[in-house]
C-alpha cells in the first residue's frame, strides 16, 4: 500500500489540533487540582450532544437555532456542567485520589446511560460545514469541517495561553498549578481558580466534543476515546505542561493518522497505548517533565 | 467571562448552594441514618451478643486463627449470611444469584490486589476477558489448533480450556504487574486502564480468531453441568467455587501476606524499612489475584456460553468491580463478596422487572453513586463493624 505522506501530514495536523484541546483542559485540571478528571471525556461528549439538540432535527427536538449560534452556546453550557461537576461533587472527594477516581469515572459511566436512556444510541454525524477543499502542492482533498475545526481550536488554544501569561486571572492559574502554598501565600484565592479552571477545561473539551463529532461520529460511547487520547497526551507530554500537551498532541495525532494510513482502523490507538506505556516506563516525567516544581 | 460564574451572587451560586448542601447532607445522613438504627439496635442486640460469646470464642480458638477473629453476634450473621448463599436456590432467582457468585470472585480477586495494596486497577477484566477469550477462541478456532494438537471434535473441553483460561490470566496479570510496578497512584490506574483498551484493540484487530465485535457464541458444550437444564445445580457449580474462592482468599488477607498487602497500602516505605520487599509482594497480589479471576472469567464464559467485548472485557466490568467491592468495603474480602451478590441480585431482579432496558444501566450507576455517596467505607463494613461494636466495648 502506498504511502501518503502528504495527507498524513495534512490530516494529522488538523486532527492533532483537536486533541491538543481536549487535553489541555485535562492537564490543566490535573496542574492545578491535581485531580484526574476522568469524566473529561463524557464532558467532551456533553459538548457534542448538547450542540447536536441546539442545531439539528434530533430525538424529535427541532433545531432551535442556526450552527453558528450553537457553538458558542453549546461551548458555554458545557463550561457551566464542568464547573457544576466541580462545585457539586469533585470538591467534596478531591482530597482522595482513588475516591475521585472512581467518583468522576462513574459520572462517566452514568452520563453515557443517560444518554442512552433519554435519547438514543445511534452514531450521527453532527457537521455543520459541508465541502472539501484541496491544499495547493499537497493534493490531498481535506474535508472543510477540519480546518473549521482547526482554527477554532488554535484561536482558543491561544486565548488560553494569552489569559494565563498575561492576565492576573490567568497567571494566578499557572501560579497555583507550580505551588499551591506559594500561590496562597501571595493572595491568589485557590478555591477561585479551581473552579475557573473547570470552567475553562470545560469549554475546551466541550468544543472539542463538537468538532470530533462532526469530523468522526457522535455516540453515546465517545468519551473513552478523547478521555484517553487526552490522557495518553497529557502523560507523553508530562502531566501538568501546557507545552507538553500540545506538543504530544501533535505526536499522538501524526502517530494515529499513520497508523491508520499504514495499517488500517483496526490499529488506530495501539500503537499510541505502546508509546505511553514506553514513555511511562522510560521517562515517566513525560517529555517536558514538571515544567515547575511541585510543592 | 469567568469572574461572572465564580463570584458570588446570582443564580449559579444559589445552584452551587443547594448542590453543596444536598452533598453534605448525603454523607451526613448516611451516617446519621446508621448512628441511629444502631442506637435503637444495640439494647436489644447486646444481650444476644453476649449469649453467643461462647460459640464465637470457640470458633476464634480454632478456625479464627486463619479465618479471623469474630464476636459473638458477628459470627452468628455471618453464618446466616453463608447461609443465604448455600440455600440460595430456595429463597431467590437461581440464576441471577449465580451471575452474582461469578461476579463476587471478580470483586473479591479484584479487592486481594487493589484494596489490599491501594493500588487501583482498572485492568481486572482484561484478566476476566483474556480468560473468556481463551475458552472462547479455543472453540471458534478449533480446526486449527486441532491440527496442532488434538483436542477432539467438542472442544472447549473443560479440564483443557480451564486451566489455559487460568494460565493466560496469570501470564497476563503477571505481565500487567510488571509494566506497572514502578509506577504508583494514577500512573498506575491508568496503565491498567491502558492493558484493557489494548486488549479492545487487538480483539477488533484479530478479528478474524476473535469474531470481533460479535464475540464468541454457542459453546455450551464441554462441561456437563453447565447445559444442564436444571438452574439449581447450575448455581451450586457457581456459588461452592466461589466459597472456596472466598475461603482461600479470606485466609491470604488474615495472614501475614496480607498484613504486608495493608503494609504496602498504608505505607510502603516502612515496609521496604522492615526489609520486607514491596515488589515481590506486589507481584503476588497480582498473583493471587489472576487466578480467581480466570476461574471467574471462564465460569462466565461457559456460563453464557458466550464471549463477548462487552461481557468480558470493556472498562465497564471492571468499573463494576470496583463499584461492588466498594459498596461490599474496600480490602475485607466478605464485604466485596456480598457487596456484589447483593448488588447483581438486585441489578438482575428489582432493577430487570420494573425499568425498561434503557433505564436499567442508569437505575444501575445512579445506586452505586448514591450509595458512594452515603456510604464510602462500604455498606457491609459498616454493618460488620456496627455488629462488632454492640457490645460497647470496642468501636
Amino acid at each position: 500500500m502506498a504511502v501518503d505522506v502528504g495527507a498524513i501530514l495534512v490530516q494529522g495536523a488538523l486532527v492533532s489540533a483537536l486533541y491538543a484541546l481536549v487535553a489541555l483542559g485535562f492537564t490543566m485540571i490535573f496542574g492545578v487540582g491535581g485531580v484526574l478528571n476522568l469524566a473529561h471525556g463524557a464532558l467532551v461528549m456533553a459538548g457534542a450532544y448538547v450542540f447536536a439538540i441546539l442545531s439539528r432535527d434530533l430525538f424529535g427536538i427541532p433545531a432551535l437555532v442556526p450552527p453558528f449560534v450553537a457553538l458558542p452556546i453549546a461551548i458555554a453550557i458545557t463550561a457551566v456542567l464542568s464547573y457544576l461537576l466541580y462545585v457539586g461533587f469533585v470538591q467534596f472527594i478531591e482530597e482522595n485520589p482513588v475516591v475521585t477516581f472512581m467518583g468522576t469515572v462513574i459520572v462517566a459511566v452514568w452520563f453515557q446511560d443517560l444518554i442512552i436512556t433519554v435519547l438514543d444510541s445511534t452514531e450521527f454525524s453532527i457537521s455543520f460545514v459541508q465541502g472539501t477543499v484541496t491544499l495547493p502542492g499537497f493534493g490531498t482533498e481535506i474535508v472543510m469541517i477540519e480546518v473549521v475545526g482547526f482554527l477554532v481550536s488554535w484561536l482558543l488554544i491561544g486565548l488560553v495561553w494569552v489569559y494565563v501569561t498575561k492576565t492576573d486571572g490567568g497567571r494566578a492559574i499557572r501560579a497555583t498549578a507550580m505551588s499551591e502554598r506559594g500561590a496562597q501565600l501571595t493572595g491568589v484565592n485557590i478555591a477561585a481558580v479551581e473552579r475557573r479552571t473547570w470552567l475553562i477545561a470545560g469549554a475546551l473539551a466541550g468544543t472539542g466534543g463538537i468538532f470530533l463529532g462532526s469530523v468522526n461520529q457522535v455516540s453515546p460511547t465517545m468519551w473513552l476515546g478523547p478521555l484517553t487520547l487526552g490522557f495518553i497526551i497529557v502523560v507523553v507530554g508530562g502531566i501538568g505542561s501546557i507545552k507538553g500537551s500540545i506538543v504530544a498532541a501533535y505526536l499522538i495525532g501524526f502517530l494515529e493518522i499513520g497508523t491508520r494510513q499504514v495499517l488500517g482502523d483496526d490499529f488506530v490507538g495501539v500503537l499510541s497505548l505502546v508509546v505511553l506505556v514506553i514513555v511511562l516506563l522510560v521517562m515517566p516525567q513525560g517529555l517536558f517533565g514538571r515544567e515547575f516544581v511541585h510543592e | 467571562m469567568s469572574e461572572r460564574f465564580t463570584e458570588s451572587g446570582g443564580p449559579l451560586a444559589t445552584i452551587k448552594g443547594a448542590l453543596l448542601a444536598i452533598v453534605a447532607t448525603l454523607g451526613t445522613v448516611g451516617s446519621a441514618i446508621t448512628d441511629a438504627i444502631w442506637a435503637v439496635l444495640r439494647p436489644v442486640l447486646a444481650p444476644l451478643d453476649r449469649a453467643l460469646q461462647p460459640v464465637a470464642a470457640a470458633w476464634n480458638r480454632t478456625l479464627g486463627q486463619y479465618l479471623g477473629e469474630v464476636g459473638g453476634l458477628q459470627f452468628v450473621v455471618l453464618l446466616a449470611g453463608i447461609g443465604l448463599i448455600l440455600l440460595g436456590p430456595f429463597w431467590g432467582d437461581p440464576r441471577a444469584l449465580a451471575v452474582g457468585c461469578i461476579w463476587a470472585i471478580f470483586a473479591m480477586a479484584w479487592d486481594i490486589q487493589s484494596g489490599y495494596t491501594g493500588y487501583i486497577s482498572f485492568g481486572h477484566s482484561a484478566l476476566s476477558g483474556i480468560a473468556g477469550y481463551t475458552v472462547g477462541m479455543l472453540g471458534f478456532n478449533l480446526e486449527a489448533v486441532n491440527q496442532f494438537v488434538y483436542l477432539g471434535e467438542n472442544a472447549p473441553v473443560v479440564r483443557i480450556a480451564l486451566p489455559l483460561a487460568i494460565l493466560a490470566a496469570l501470564v497476563l496479570g503477571l505481565a500487567i504487574a510488571l509494566i506497572s510496578l514502578r509506577l504508583r497512584g494514577p500512573y498506575f490506574s491508568l496503565v491498567t486502564l491502558v492493558t484493557v483498551l489494548l486488549f479492545m484493540r487487538l480483539i477488533r484487530a484479530f478479528s478474524e480468531y476473535t469474531n470481533g465485535e460479535n464475540g464468541i457464541a454457542g459453546f455450551r458444550f464441554g462441561l456437563a453441568p453447565f447445559h444442564l437444564g436444571d438452574p439449581v445445580v447450575r448455581y451450586y457449580w457457581m456459588a461452592i467455587p466461589m466459597l472456596i474462592v472466598a475461603a482461600i482468599l479470606v485466609v491470604i488477607s488474615r495472614s501475614n501476606v496480607g498484613l504486608i498487602l495493608t503494609g504496602i497500602r498504608e505505607n510502603e516505605a516502612a515496609v521496604s524499612a522492615a526489609g520486607i520487599s514491596p515488589t515481590k509482594f506486589k507481584i503476588a497480589s497480582f498473583v493471587i489475584s489472576s487466578i480467581p479471576m480466570g476461574l471467574a472469567g471462564a465460569m462466565l464464559a461457559y456460563f453464557q456460553g458466550s464471549v463477548s467485548q462487552q461481557s468480558h472485557v470493556m472498562v465497564d466490568n471492571s468499573i463494576e468491580m470496583i463499584a461492588m467491592a466498594v459498596i461490599g468495603g474496600m480490602a475485607s474480602i466478605l464485604g466485596p463478596m456480598f457487596g456484589a451478590i447483593s448488588l447483581v441480585y438486585v441489578e438482575e431482579t428489582v432493577i430487570h422487572a420494573m425499568l425498561s432496558p434503557g433505564l436499567r444501566g442508569l437505575a444501575l450507576w445512579s445506586l452505586i453513586l448514591l450509595i458512594f455517596l452515603v456510604a464510602r467505607d462500604g455498606v457491609f463494613r459498616r454493618i460488620w463493624h456496627g455488629l462488632g461494636a454492640v457490645r460497647g466495648d470496642e468501636q
